[in-house]
Formats: structure tokens, C-alpha cells, sequence
């Protein structure tokens, strides 16, 4: 669905289901120069189980208009008001990679708003290497390339995919070039920016899952079961053979770990 | 450094771990109809496209899938969907996006059903096709409309290899926000990559050089992945609301992939032009030699090129590779590995001399097919382009007298000595002729 927020134009998938603010509302928070097609094998699997889903663009990104927010921060406040104008009152958050640290963030900042987090493939900070950054800033299709490259497991680097036919390295590359040309280098600004990760894992009681990948370059899996142990009621589930998209590389297994922290 | 596997590597890998159950190294041919679900809420999940999986063979195979994922890997798409047969992708790919009032731009000089399609069949469900020289860059741009939906072309033409700019028609098909398709069967992603270069949507017959053997009938459509479908207002059932599965929007829901995700869940679905499960396998038994036999094939067609523009009986040869090929600056740039196995020639004698060289060969084989492990000939104006009018063949650059070799593997020695038998008896014919 459309959405104008702030006088920009936001994309949110809802998984071919109207969105209902009374449902149980989750929402789907994309990483460093991705979107909401993420969430492909998401987005729908949980709209038509019961859930009000909602898989934003933020701004710069996807089918989203404006341009890139330049702090996790300024992501997590977005991310407030936009579930204002929606009439949501509280919901659980899905991140993925930066997602997670806008999720940590807002659920230490609007305690109330969240009720529970799955977190995947995140840490506490995400540092970016200098190389990327300024690839980022210079060539962005060739810094897509390299996260993309970088960012599959194995399995998908041998185009084994559970989606008949798909391939996930020019998938993951066009992804990334719908974006506005600045948000990769905006998102991973934001992400070496962000230092509040300990300090706000230290806030959260909400429950909270954590889905690790052991093949994940990104974000090493070792970072994830930090990010596990800082917070209090927290859960860690690793995927021996997944990498960083671990939600596209692995959607069954992802799911199956959802469905269980959603319904518990 | 890029941890992505090479060209060669994926040709043998591609889509393909061995599972975990058997461990099976080959790719199981998987000759099943239909997938046991694990419960109702399995079973709609996968008719929703909630999930990835395998519901009916019609929709999709895991044989067939791997073959789709390993075309994916190698043209460097966002997907692959393979079918029954070349025919079958180009029909179910122009039925994806077309509907009735809808016009195509295409090349005058394609294969035989290329043009049947276009310009006898397709018109009766209301989509027309002007059709244009594929090297006119300026008449492709000039030929299209306001419902123009595709430009269609094939990278090197059957039989009259002409060659298309593929980045200057991709530039133009770029401006008009018209998706280029193009017909690669006879360039292969080794040859050429076109995707690299701007186009949209590749067509291949994996029947020629991918299967490589000649034992199994297939095609592919590759999703390039690089073509906006909710630009605009122009593709509705592609970037709308559609009838199935609660008014899905493929191009919001699948992104790059729409096209792939509406040809798998209409086309696959209503059409039904799927592949048999064995061969996928014959298939990609063949893929994995894409590589060695291409390789093969360039340096067997390099040296019947020498034979046959030295030899006395022959009256022309044509060839992208050749410099007296209108095309030959691009291919250069644009083909660094080659122009393809084809070769069409014509022999002094005229049709008749043609006829009795085919007709005198003993190693090559005188059959409807290209891009075979063995060397092939025919004469495309009494057989494959018999259903095409004098005057589209003209058009289309065909001459009576031509005849197309396809060259394959054989010792080289081979193939110019059973030539030479050919070459004796035309000449007996063309000095009767001539008496």
C-alpha cells in the first residue's frame, strides 16, 4: 500500500492483505541498501496467517519516495510515526541487519509501543569497513555487487534456491539498484554511526529472538550471540549454513523459528 | 573479492546441492507429477506463492528448477523459467506481457516459426507486429507505438545470421520503456551475455548447443531483472492488480522478478508449457560441457570457414566473423569469443548444386536442427523457411541457393573430407547445368 508520510511517499507491502491496525501487528525491517522485497518470502507467509503485516520502504528505498534517513536513530523515530498514522499501538519488530538496529533502538526508546523482537542477522554495531563506504559513495552498483556477493551463504552462491527457477545473486543485485543511488552509502553511514546498540540491548525486557547466520561475513554470527546475551530475555537460533540474507536463504526454517517465537 | 563461482564453474554447479538425504552428486531426475503436502496449510501456501516449493509438475519441477537456476546463473538474470521448447518461451513470454491491442517490433530476419508467430498467428488474438531490419537501428526506433509492449529480436539471426547492436537497441528500448526480448539461442551465454548489455528477457532453444546433443526439445525465458514494469500505467496485469491469487501486484510483491513471478503463475499455470522432467536432465547433462563444446565449436567454425571460402565450387559464404559480413566492426566488439556455429553458404549451380551436395554428405547429417555435438546441413528454403512466403524470404535476406551448416565436433579432417564429397557432386551438377 501507499502511504505519505512527512509529505513522502512510502511503500509498505502487506503481503497481499489489507492492513488491519487491530491485528496483531508485525513489522518488517529491511537492512542496509535492500528493501521490502526481503521480505518476499515473509510478507505474504504471515499476512495470510493471521498477521497485520506491514514491510515498509523507508525513504530512498524500494518503491519509497525522499531520500535516505541518515541515522538509526532518525530510522527509529520514523518507524513511531509512521505506526502513529497508522493507528498501531504497539507491535512486534522483524529486523534484518540494520533493521536490527533500528528495532533494538526503538524498542529501547518506545518501550511501549513494542511487544516483542526477532532479530536477524543483526549485532549490536555494525562497523563498516572504510573500503565499502566509499565504494558505496563512488560506485554503488559495484558496492551492491560486493554486499551482495558477500552477503549469500554458500548454498545460494550455487543458485540452490527453495523458489523454483530464482536466483539470488542478480536477484539481490537488482534489489539493491531500485534503490535511490545515495542509500546503500546513507545506510552504512548510519550503521558505523550508531554506537547506543549496548546501551539500549541493556533496556529491552521485551522477548526477543534472535536468528544468526554461522556463514554470515556481514555480521558474524559471534556478534549475534553478543547481541543475544545483552539482552534479557533473549533467544538464539543459528543456521549452520545460511549467510547474511539468511531470510531468503533459508524462508522455511526462517519462518518455521518465527511462527514459534509469534505464537509462544 | 567477489566469492562468486565462474562461468565454467557454474555450468557444472548451478543450482544443484546434493540433498541431504541420498547425497545424490547428479541431479535426480525427479519424474513425478505431483509433491505430498505436508498439510492443508502447506498446500495453500504454496498456491498462494507465500512460499517456494513444488505443487504440479506443470508449475514447476526440482529437475527442471535446477535447470532453471543454472540458465539464471549463467545469463546472469533474477530468474529463469524453462519449457517445453524455444517456441514454447516465446509464446508464453509475449503472452505474459501482451494482451489483445498490444504491437510488438521485431526483426524481419528470424527463424521460420519466429515470424510465423508474429506475423499469422499472433494477429488473430489482437496483437500485431511491424516488423523491421535488425541492424536499422533508427527504423526499430521509428517503428514503434504508443502499444508497443516488446522489441523482439534474435542477437544472431536464423539462417541469415544477421547480427543485432544489442546495447544501440537496448538504448532504444530503454527510452520508449519497452522491454527488449531477444532469441539467443544462437549465441549461448558464452557467446554473449545480453543482459550485460540492456536487454530485458532472454530466449533461449536449450534444444541447440545448451543441450548440445540432440536427444532432448526444450526452451528457457531468463528474467534480466532490469526492466521497471511500475514505471508506468503500461503493463497492468504485470504491475496491477491481477485476477489471481487475491488481485496480487507482481511487480510489488516480486520486484525485479514480476515477470518471472506472472509467467510461472499464469503462464505455467493456464498454458501449460512445461518441461518433462528428463529432459531437464539431458539438459544439463549437456550444460555442463557448455563451455568445452562452445570453444570447440568457434575453432571448428573458423577452420570450415577457411575451407570454404578457398574452395573453387563455393559461390558465397556468409558469416558475422567474416570481414565482408555487414556486421563485422560489432561482432568483434561485441562477440570477442566467436559469432556462433553456423555458417550458410551458397555453390556455384545454384539450388540444384545444393541440393545435390546435401544429398552426397555421408558424415553430415541432413536433418531440422542446429547446434548439435555433430555437424548438420539443410536447406532452409524447401524445409525450415518452406511455410514463409517468397517475399518474406527476400525480405529476410534468403536466397534459394543457401545452405546452413551447422558445425560440430568431429575432427576437422573429418568434416572438410565428407565436404569435399559433397563439393564433387555438386560440381558434377552445376557442369550438367551448365552443358
Amino acid at each position: 500500500m501507499k502511504h505519505e508520510q512527512d509529505g513522502v511517499s512510502i511503500h509498505i507491502a502487506t503481503g497481499g492483505v489489507d492492513f488491519d491496525p487491530q491485528g496483531q501487528v508485525l513489522v518488517f525491517l529491511h537492512g542496509s541498501g535492500q528493501n521490502h522485497l526481503t521480505w518476499v518470502l515473509q510478507s505474504r507467509f504471515f499476512a495470510h496467517r493471521g498477521y497485520a503485516v506491514l514491510a515498509p520502504d523507508f525513504p530512498g528505498h524500494g518503491l519509497s519516495g525522499g531520500t535516505p534517513l541518515t541515522s538509526i536513530e532518525a530510522h527509529a523515530d520514523w518507524l513511531i510515526a509512521l505506526l502513529d498514522q497508522l493507528g498501531v499501538g504497539s507491535a512486534t519488530l522483524v529486523g534484518h541487519s540494520q533493521g536490527v538496529l533500528v528495532a533494538i533502538e526503538a524498542a529501547s526508546r518506545y518501550a511501549g509501543r513494542i511487544d516483542a523482537l526477532a532479530l536477524i542477522a543483526g549485532a549490536l554495531a555494525i562497523p563498516v569497513n572504510d573500503m565499502l563506504v566509499e565504494t558505496a559513495l563512488a560506485k554503488p552498483a559495484k558496492a551492491a555487487r560486493m554486499m551482495t556477493s558477500w552477503g549469500h551463504g554458500p548454498a545460494a552462491h550455487k543458485f540452490d534456491n527453495t523458489l523454483p527457477g530464482h536466483a539470488f545473486l542478480g536477484f539481490g543485485r537488482r534489489v539493491m539498484e531500485m534503490n535511490d543511488q545515495a542509500a546503500l552509502h546513507a545506510d552504512l553511514v548510519a550503521c558505523n554511526s550508531y554506537v547506543r546498540g549496548k546501551d539500549a540491548a541493556a533496556s529491552i525486557s521485551q522477548p526477543t529472538l534472535c536468528l544468526l547466520a554461522a556463514k554470515d561475513k556481514m555480521t558474524p554470527a559471534k556478534f549475534g550471540h553478543k547481541m543475544a546475551e545483552s539482552i534479557a530475555d533473549a533467544t538464539a537460533v543459528t543456521f549452520e549454513d545460511a549467510g547474511h540474507f539468511l531470510p531468503a536463504e533459508f524462508p522455511v526454517e526462517v519462518n518455521n523459528a518465527l511462527s514459534g517465537f509469534l505464537s509462544r | 573479492m567477489s566469492d562468486d563461482y565462474k562461468f565454467d564453474t557454474l555450468s557444472l554447479h548451478a543450482g544443484h546441492v546434493p540433498d541431504a538425504q541420498h547425497g545424490s552428486r547428479a541431479v535426480p531426475i525427479h519424474q513425478t507429477t505431483s509433491y505430498v503436502f505436508r498439510d492443508t496449510d502447506h498446500a495453500a501456501a504454496l498456491y498462494n506463492m507465500e512460499l517456494g516449493g513444488h505443487l504440479y509438475t506443470r508449475i514447476s519441477n526440482p529437475t527442471v528448477a535446477v535447470l532453471e537456476q543454472r540458465v539464471a546463473a549463467l545469463d546472469g538474470g533474477v530468474a529463469a523459467t524453462a519449457t517445453a521448447s524455444g517456441m514454447a518461451a516465446l509464446t508464453t513470454a509475449v503472452m505474459t506481457i501482451c494482451s489483445s491491442g498490444d504491437h510488438i517490433v521485431a526483426s524481419s530476419r528470424m527463424y521460420g516459426a519466429n515470424i510465423n508467430l508474429l506475423e499469422n498467428t499472433l494477429p488473430r488474438f489482437g496483437i500485431t507486429t511491424s516488423f523491421v531490419a535488425p541492424d536499422d537501428v533508427d527504423a526499430i526506433r521509428d517503428a514503434i507505438q504508443p502499444n508497443t509492449k516488446i522489441i523482439f529480436g534474435e542477437v544472431i539471426g536464423n539462417p541469415g545470421l544477421d547480427v543485432m547492436d544489442v546495447e544501440a537497441v537496448a538504448a532504444v528500448a530503454r527510452d520508449a520503456h519497452v522491454p527488449l526480448m531477444l532469441d539467443c539461442t544462437f549465441n549461448t551465454p558464452w557467446l554473449l551475455k545480453p543482459v550485460s548489455l540492456g536487454a530485458n528477457i532472454l530466449i533461449h532453444s536449450l534444444t541447440k548447443w545448451m543441450g548440445g546433443h540432440g536427444v532432448a526439445i526444450g526452451g528457457a525465458v531468463v528474467d534480466g531483472g532490469n526492466f521497471d514494469w511500475g514505471k508506468d500505467d503500461r503493463f497492468p496485469t504485470i504491475a496491477g492488480p491481477h485476477y489471481a491469487m487475491n488481485e496480487i501486484n507482481f511487480h510489488e510483491e516480486f520486484g525485479p522478478a514480476a515477470f518471472t513471478a506472472k509467467f510461472r503463475a499464469e503462464g505455467m499455470y493456464n498454458f501449460g508449457p512445461s518441461m518433462s522432467p528428463t529432459n531437464a536432465f539431458h539438459i544439463l547433462q549437456g550444460i555442463e560441457t557448455l563451455p568445452l563444446r562452445m570453444q570447440r565449436h568457434m575453432d571448428n567454425t573458423a577452420a570450415m570457414l577457411t575451407f570454404l571460402t578457398e574452395h573453387d565450387q563455393v559461390a558465397w559464404v556468409k558469416h558475422p566473423t567474416l570481414p565482408t559480413h555487414p556486421s563485422h566492426e560489432l561482432v568483434q566488439r561485441m562477440l570477442p569469443r566467436g559469432a556462433g556455429s553456423i555458417i550458410v553458404f551458397g555453390l556455384k549451380g545454384g539450388r540444384a548444386a545444393g541440393q545435390a551436395f546435401i544429398e552426397a554428405v555421408q558424415l553430415s547429417s541432413h536433418l531440422a536442427n542446429v547446434g548439435d555435438a555433430k555437424t548438420l546441413v539443410i536447406h532452409p528454403a524447401s524445409t525450415t523457411h518452406s511455410h514463409i512466403s517468397a517475399e518474406a524470404m527476400r525480405e529476410g535476406g534468403l536466397s534459394d541457393d543457401m545452405i546452413r551448416l551447422s558445425v560440430g565436433l568431429e575432427d576437422i579432417a573429418d568434416i572438410t573430407a565428407d565436404f569435399e564429397l559433397g563439393m564433387r557432386a555438386a560440381a558434377r551438377v552445376a557442369a550438367q547445368a551448365a552443358e
